[in-house]
C-alpha cells in the first residue's frame, strides 16, 4: 500500500504534453523546415528543364542571386519592381481594410450599442473570403472586361462613348486588385480584432464610462493600446499576405501582370520560373530573397507597433 | 508504448508523404481509372483496359466519340488542359516524365500536339515509332504532316487527322458593299498581295467597317512565312523580317482604326463575326471557322438569330499559309499499342470517317483521296460559306505547305510577342518597353535561350 502511493507520486504527466505537441513539430519539420533548407540549397544550383531535357543541377554559387538583382538597361531590378507593385497594391487595400475592420469590431463588441442582427452581419462580411479568390477574380474580370456589364452600362447611360479598357491601365487595374483584396479580407480582420477586443477586461470600459470618458477616449486610450498585440499580429499576417499576393492579379491579368508589368508580383514571377522550365535555381533564389525581406519587414512592424504602446 | 508511438508517428508521416507524392503526380482525369487489374490468367488480350488521351480542347474528343468505335472492354479517359500560356505542355511534360512509374491505367497512351511544339515531343524518347506499331499506309496523307511528326532521323511518331492550309474568310455583304463583288476569285484579285490588301483596308475603313477584328488576326500569315526560326542554333532569339513586317503593319492598322486591339481569341474579336459584326475578314484554316467562330456559326447564335451563316466566302488571301493542325502522337510506354495504331490508321485511312469529317464537321482531312473527291464535286459546298466549296480551295493550298523553321520555343514566342505588342498598341508601353517585357517573359519561361540585352 505504502509502496503503491509512493509509486503514484512519481508519475510524471509531462511526457504526455510532449507527445501531444509532437505531431506539430514533426509536421513542421517535414513540411516547412526541411523544404526551407532545400530551397536555400537549391538556390545555389543551375537546375531547370529545357523542353523535356533536364539541365543540371550544377553548382553555380551566387549566380542566380546576381541574375535576380542585376538591373536591366533602364536600371530597373525586376524583382524589386514586382515587390514594389505588390506593396503598392497591398497598402491601397490594407488601409481601408484595417480602418473599417476596427470600426466594425468596436461597433459589434460595444455593450452600449448592443447591435441587433450581428450574427447575420458577421456572416455576410466574412462571405467574400469563402469564395475562391480565382472565382472572385473571374467574376470581376468579366464585370470589367471591354464587353462586360460595367462598360455596357456606362456606354448605355452616356457616361462614355466607347468601352473603356479598364484592364489596360495601371491605376484601374491596381485599384481593382486592391479593392478585391480589401473585400475579401476585411471580414476576416474584423473577426480577429473582435476576438481581441472581447479579450479586454470589461470592467475597464465600465470604469471609463463612469469616469465620463467619451467613445473616442475609450477607443484611443483603452481599446487600441490593449488591442495592440492582436492588431500587430493581424497587420503582420496581412503584410505577409500582401508580399505573397498572387491569385487575384494572376487571374485578373491572365498571368501577364499588365499593363507594363505594373501588376506583376514576386510570386507571379516565381510561378513563371516554375511552371514551364521548372527552374528550381532561380525560383529558390527568389524565395530566399523574399524570405529575408519578409522577415525584416515583419520585425520592423512588430518593433514600431509594440514600442509605441509600451508605456 | 514508446515503440508503438514511434511506429504510429512514422506511419502517419509516411502516409502523408505518400498522399502528397501521388497527389501531385496524378493528372486530374475526367474519369475514374479501373480499380484493379485483371488477373493475367483470364484469356483476354494482354493490353490495358484504359486508353488515356491528353488533349487541350474538346475538338478531337468530339470526332473521336462520334466516329471511332472503341474496342469492347476498353475505357477511354481524357485529360484536357487548356493550351494558353503553355499550360498544356507543362501538364503533359509532367505526365510523360512520370510515365515509367505510372500504373498501367494512368499511363498516357496517346497525346495531341500542335505545330508550335510538336518538335519537342517527336525529337524525344517519350514518343514511339508508329510504323513499328503497324501504321504503315501514308499514301494518302500530305507530306508535311508526316514530316512534322517525324524526328530528326525520319522516324514517324504520329499522324495528323487534319491538314491545315488556311485562307482569308471574308464577309460577303461587306465585300459587295466595298468591292462591288462577293465572288471569291474577284475578292482574291483585290487582296492578292499586302499592298492591295492595305488598299482594300482603307476602303473598308472609309465605309465604316473594320478590316479585321484583331491586331493579331493575320499574325500567322506572317509568322508562317518567315525565313528563319525564332531561336537560332546557338540559342539566340531573333526577330525575322516577316515578324517585323507584321509588327509594322499591326501598328499601322491600329493607328488608322482598321482593326481592334483585342486578341484573336478575345470575345470582342469573335463578336465581330456575328450578324451585326463589322469585321471584313478573318484568317484561318477549316478548323478556325468551324470551331472558333462561335458568334457567327455556333448553335446558340443560330438559335438566337444572331448568326451570320452563309454571309462568308473563302479565298487564299495575300499570302499562302497554314495554321496549327492537331497531331496524334504515340506515347512511349503505352499499354494499348493495338488500339493506338488503330486510332491513327482510322483517322488517316478510313474513307468513311474522313468523308464524315468533311461532310458533317467541315474539316479538311489528312486524306488526299477523300479531299479531292469533295473538291471535285460541284454539288458539295459549305453552308457557312454560302455553299462555296472550301475543300477545293484548301486542296490547292495544301500543295504548298512546308513545315520549316520550327523550334520547341515557338508557342511561348508567338503568344509572348502578341501579348507584349498588344500593350504597345493599346498605348500602355513604348515599343522598347514592349520588346523588353517580351524578352524578359521569354527568359523566365525558357532559361536556356539568350535574349537581346533588355
Amino acid at each position: 500500500m505504502k509502496k503503491a502511493i509512493k509509486h503514484r507520486k512519481s508519475v510524471s504527466y509531462t511526457k504526455w504534453a510532449y507527445i501531444f505537441i509532437a505531431p506539430f513539430f514533426i509536421s513542421y519539420t517535414v513540411f516547412t523546415l526541411v523544404p526551407q533548407f532545400l530551397t536555400i540549397y537549391n538556390s545555389f544550383f543551375e537546375n531547370y528543364r529545357n523542353g523535356l531535357q533536364q539541365i543540371g543541377p550544377n553548382f553555380v554559387g551566387l549566380q542566380n542571386y546576381v541574375q535576380l538583382l542585376t538591373p536591366d538597361k533602364t536600371g530597373t531590378v525586376d524583382f524589386l519592381k514586382y515587390f514594389g507593385n505588390a506593396m503598392a497594391m497591398w497598402i491601397v487595400g490594407a488601409v481601408p481594410q484595417f480602418i473599417i475592420a476596427l470600426l466594425l469590431a468596436v461597433l459589434f463588441t460595444s455593450a452600449r450599442l448592443n447591435l441587433k442582427g450581428q450574427g447575420i452581419a458577421k456572416t455576410i462580411i466574412y462571405m467574400p473570403n469563402l469564395i475562391m479568390a480565382s472565382a472572385f477574380s473571374m467574376l470581376i474580370f468579366a464585370l470589367f472586361s471591354n464587353v462586360g456589364p460595367i462598360n455596357k452600362l456606362l456606354v448605355a447611360s452616356g457616361v462614355i462613348d466607347q468601352a473603356f479598357d479598364f484592364l489596360s491601365f495601371k491605376i484601374p487595374v491596381r485599384t481593382i486588385i486592391a479593392f478585391m483584396n480589401f473585400i475579401m479580407w476585411f471580414g476576416n480582420t474584423t473577426i480577429v480584432l473582435m476576438a481581441g477586443i472581447m479579450g479586454i477586461d470589461q470592467s475597464l470600459f465600465e470604469s471609463a464610462n463612469m469616469d465620463g470618458a467619451n467613445a473616442i477616449h475609450v477607443f484611443f486610450d483603452i481599446t487600441l493600446p490593449l488591442l495592440m498585440p492582436i492588431l500587430t499580429y493581424a497587420m503582420i499576417t496581412s503584410l505577409i499576405g500582401g508580399i505573397q499576393m498572387f491569385d487575384v492579379p494572376q487571374v485578373i491579368t491572365n498571368g501577364k501582370g499588365t499593363p507594363n508589368m505594373t501588376s506583376q508580383t514576386v510570386i507571379m514571377m516565381l510561378n513563371n520560373y516554375l511552371s514551364t522550365s521548372k527552374n528550381y535555381g532561380m525560383a529558390g533564389a527568389l524565395s530566399v530573397m523574399l524570405f529575408i525581406i519578409t522577415g525584416i519587414l515583419s520585425f520592423l512592424v512588430f518593433r514600431t507597433l509594440s514600442k509605441q504602446y509600451k508605456k | 508504448m514508446k515503440k508503438f508511438l514511434c511506429a504510429l508517428l512514422a506511419l502517419i508521416m509516411v502516409l502523408s508523404l505518400a498522399a502528397c507524392g501521388s497527389g501531385s503526380n496524378e493528372p486530374a482525369s475526367t474519369a475514374e481509372p479501373a480499380s484493379t487489374a485483371e488477373p493475367a490468367s483470364t484469356e483476354e488480350s494482354s493490353e490495358g483496359k484504359v486508353f488515356h488521351i491528353y488533349a487541350w480542347n474538346e475538338e478531337f474528343k468530339g470526332f473521336f466519340e462520334k466516329y471511332y468505335t472503341v474496342p469492347e472492354g476498353i475505357e477511354v479517359v481524357w485529360t484536357i488542359v487548356p493550351n494558353e500560356g503553355t499550360q498544356y505542355q507543362d501538364a503533359l511534360d509532367l505526365a510523360l516524365l512520370n510515365q515509367e512509374s505510372a500504373s498501367d491505367d494512368d499511363k498516357v497512351d496517346m497525346f495531341l500536339a500542335e505545330a508550335d511544339y510538336i518538335l519537342k515531343y517527336t525529337n524525344s524518347e517519350y514518343t514511339q515509332d508508329i510504323k513499328a506499331l503497324g501504321v504503315t499506309n501514308f499514301s494518302n496523307t500530305y507530306k508535311y504532316t508526316v514530316e512534322a511528326a517525324s524526328d530528326a532521323n525520319g522516324v514517324v511518331k504520329g499522324v495528323s487527322f487534319q491538314c491545315c492550309p488556311a485562307g482569308m474568310i471574308y464577309r460577303r455583304s461587306i465585300a459587295l458593299d466595298v468591292l462591288g463583288t462577293d465572288d471569291p476569285a474577284e475578292v482574291q484579285a483585290a487582296v492578292a498581295d499586302w499592298a492591295k490588301y492595305n488598299e482594300v483596308a482603307e476602303k473598308v475603313h472609309a465605309k465604316g467597317y473594320l478590316m479585321t477584328a484583331s491586331y493579331a488576326e493575320y499574325y500567322r500569315v506572317f509568322s508562317n512565312n518567315t525565313s528563319s526560326p525564332w531561336v537560332d542554333a546557338s540559342g539566340n532569339v531573333q526577330i525575322d523580317p516577316a515578324i517585323q513586317a507584321w509588327m509594322d503593319q499591326a501598328e499601322k492598322f491600329v493607328n488608322n482604326g482598321y482593326t481592334l486591339t483585342s486578341g484573336v481569341w478575345d470575345a470582342e474579336t469573335t463578336e465581330q463575326a456575328a450578324k451585326d459584326g463589322k469585321a471584313f475578314c478573318f484568317f484561318g484554316p477549316a478548323w478556325y471557322y468551324n470551331f472558333c467562330m462561335g458568334p457567327a456559326f455556333g448553335e446558340d447564335a443560330v438559335k438566337a438569330g444572331t448568326d451570320s451563316v452563309g454571309d462568308w466566302g473563302l479565298c487564299e488571301g495575300p499570302q499562302a499559309f497554314f495554321w496549327g493542325g492537331t497531331w496524334l502522337l504515340a506515347a512511349t510506354g503505352s499499354d494499348n499499342p493495338t488500339m493506338l495504331a488503330d486510332v491513327m490508321d482510322t483517322f488517316i485511312n478510313d474513307e468513311e470517317v474522313c468523308t464524315n469529317l468533311i461532310k458533317n464537321e467541315a474539316q479538311f482531312t489528312n486524306n488526299q483521296a477523300v479531299n479531292n473527291k469533295f473538291a471535285a464535286d460541284p454539288e458539295f459546298g459549305n453552308p457557312y460559306l454560302g455553299g462555296q466549296n472550301d475543300t477545293a480551295i484548301f486542296a490547292e493550298g495544301a500543295k504548298n505547305i512546308k513545315f520549316q523553321n520550327q523550334t520547341i520555343y515557338d508557342q511561348g514566342c508567338n503568344e509572348g510577342l502578341q501579348n507584349a505588342f498588344a500593350e504597345y498598341l493599346k498605348g500602355a508601353v513604348s515599343k522598347d518597353e514592349a520588346m523588353s517585357n517580351f524578352y524578359k517573359a521569354l527568359k523566365e519561361k525558357y532559361p536556356a535561350i539568350t535574349v537581346p540585352e533588355a
